[in-house]
């Protein structure tokens, strides 16, 4: 039953324009970046390999695939969360604008069901577009690119051999979807207190660049308040190319990130179990 | 004697400070085609959401098919189609695949799907979006949503909202087979003549309170006299002739028609005596007064 109403609710996802616009701003941003990247890679190269002759004998090419998505997942990462309130705000705020609630809540299926479903379908496309950013990053950078080790900066200069970096993308795309269901967890939340799909999507919007802010600047008041905002933890991401893995912080950021979620899912079942549907 | 599947127990429900319905008790029986008439913001549709369960009573409780929809709701509305005001649909998706959605809750079989769009005449527009389809074609569209998993009850919220003449036949005939088809149906309006063409029973609410129910034929009965428009030629012979008719009493004479009022039984030998003098009727439109009745019964007091 619950995979038929998760259907139904990818079904009416796929029926939308603003569903593709996620998979388009990507499907094209990417190979245009990665393009930019062939084209004019030798001036980057330049700039990287500059501080590491001072100190090494750098022998063939560091700037690759592995490089690009790097260098494309730190600029483009607090831009993600749009692309997943864009569907996250809409699926149930959406449904009362259309009035089309007052048919699908009138068969005897339990409201929890039909939320439980909603959310479900917003975490499935979630990672949808996370696996096709990491498709048209990873993938298609590679392929164009190619591969080789990889230099992060972090506390120093760290070289990550060619055969550990896929495993590091491969955990740090896995913390970035954790992390987007948070973001689109949150839009969800305010998609149930609502009848429009743009409240959620400005609502949702709004708390994370205020947390971001929260999280970034470095101010003495912020700092004390800077752990328990989730948006602190929304780059968990690079943590996956630190050398050792830091699990024990990872794990307390997971924590967080779930007793958010979990905040935010509580809510929007109790507000959506008492809602009136009046549209 | 009929069992009652639908009984309506003291509901009210307010939106703020507004009472919107008030200690409403309705009861609706098996087979029949129950109106359910007042005027506009009389509260109709909110006791509709209220059935629905798709807002929760401030007190009070539906009992539908024997079970309380705010204790059991997905048992008491398994049975029940609605089309609430006007359809609404997911636009961007095609009508046999908001159908199916539909099926996909646990509504009806995908065979199904093919029979409704025969009966509601879309068969052949299955495939396209339903944003290129016409009013009268979602509104079509809807009924045949509310049909998909054999409801026993049919709840219509002004269903003919909106349509032109030929869409409110329409839907008309639809209301028919459906009742011919045994399914109960219980039809809000505020259009009078809807209900009383397709109701056999009915209830008339005003600022959420029930003002009147009762079969529609004991309900005209009480105002057993129509106001007859007619429209004749030569018009003072025509005022000549009806003067002199004991059962007619003239009410307004214009320069282009007389209103009377005349008993429904009445209304035949009317005409025909017009005709036999020689007077040239072309019209002849009779209301009833069961408007005037409706007006009385749910007029507010501005004064």
């Amino acid at each position: 039953m619950m995979w038929r109403l998760v259907k139904n609710e990818l079904i009416k996802i796929s029926g939308k324009r603003r569903s593709f616009i996620g998979f388009i701003v990507i499907g094209i941003l990417m190979p245009l970046i990665l393009w930019g990247f062939k084209v004019g890679g030798s001036q980057v190269y330049r700039e990287i390999t500059e501080q590491l002759q001072e100190n090494f004998i750098v022998v063939g090419s560091v700037f690759n695939g592995f490089l690009a998505t790097y260098i494309v997942m730190n600029f483009l990462w607090v831009h993600i969360p749009f692309l997943i309130t864009l569907v996250a705000g809409d699926i149930v705020a959406g449904e009362g604008s259309a009035g089309t609630f007052r048919i699908y809540l009138t068969r005897p299926v339990s409201r929890g069901k039909i939320l439980l479903s909603k959310l479900l379908a917003t975490y499935i496309y979630t990672a949808a577009l996370i696996i096709f950013f990491a498709i048209m990053s990873l993938g298609l950078g590679s392929l164009w690119l190619g591969t080789g080790d990889l230099i992060v900066f972090h506390k120093g200069i760290l070289i990550l051999p060619s055969e550990i970096a896929w495993m590091r993308f491969a955990l740090s795309f896995i913390f970035s979807i954790g992390v987007m269901l948070v973001v689109a967890s949150l839009c969800f939340m305010f998609s149930t207190m609502v009848n429009n799909g743009i409240g959620p999507i400005i609502g949702a919007m709004a708390v994370i660049f205020v947390g971001l802010a929260v999280s970034n600047l470095p101010l003495d008041f912020f700092e004390k308040i800077r752990p328990y905002f989730f948006t602190t933890y929304i780059d968990i991401w690079k943590e996956a190319f630190y050398d050792p893995i830091p699990w024990r912080e990872i794990g307390k950021s997971i924590l967080i990130l779930v007793i958010y979620t979990a905040g935010f899912l509580g809510v929007s079942f109790a507000v959506f179990s008492r809602k009136d549907i009046l549209t | 004697m009929s069992e009652v599947i639908l009984r309506i127990e003291n509901l009210t429900k307010s939106f703020k400070d507004r009472k919107v319905v008030d200690s409403l008790n309705l009861e609706v029986t098996e087979g029949e085609v129950f109106g359910f008439l007042g005027p506009n913001g009389a509260g109709k549709s909110t006791t509709i959401r209220l059935i629905l369960s798709l807002i929760k009573p401030d007190s009070g409780d539906v009992k539908i098919f024997g079970k309380w929809v705010t204790k059991h709701r997905n048992g008491s509305l398994q049975n029940v189609g609605a089309l609430i005001e006007e359809a609404a649909f997911y636009k961007n998706l095609t009508a046999r695949r908001n159908l199916q959605i539909l099926v996909n809750l646990g509504g009806g079989t995908n065979r199904r799907i093919d029979e409704v769009l025969e009966i509601v005449r879309l068969i052949d527009r299955a495939d396209d979006k339903v944003k290129t389809y016409s009013h009268g074609m979602k509104q079509r569209l809807g009924i045949a949503q509310a049909l998909l998993h054999n409801p026993k009850l049919m709840i219509l919220d002004e269903p003919t909202s909106g349509l032109d003449p030929h869409g409110i036949k329409e839907v008309r005939e639809l209301i028919k087979s459906m009742s011919d088809d045994g399914i109960t149906v219980f039809l809000s309006s505020h259009l009078l003549h809807e209900v009383e063409q397709s109701c056999s029973t009915m209830a008339i609410i005003n600022e959420g309170r029930l003002v009147v129910s009762g079969k529609v034929k004991d309900l005209l009965k009480q105002t057993d006299l129509f106001t007859t428009e007619i429209q004749a030629q030569p018009i003072e012979e025509a005022v000549s002739v009806i003067r002199q008719l004991d059962f007619v009493k003239i009410v307004v004479v214009s320069e282009e028609s007389i209103k009377v009022s005349v008993s429904k039984d009445d209304l035949p030998n009317l005409t025909t005596v017009l005709v036999e003098k020689g007077i040239k009727v072309s019209a002849i439109v009779p209301r009833s007064s069961l408007e005037d009745f409706f007006l009385s019964l749910t007029v507010r007091d501005d004064g």
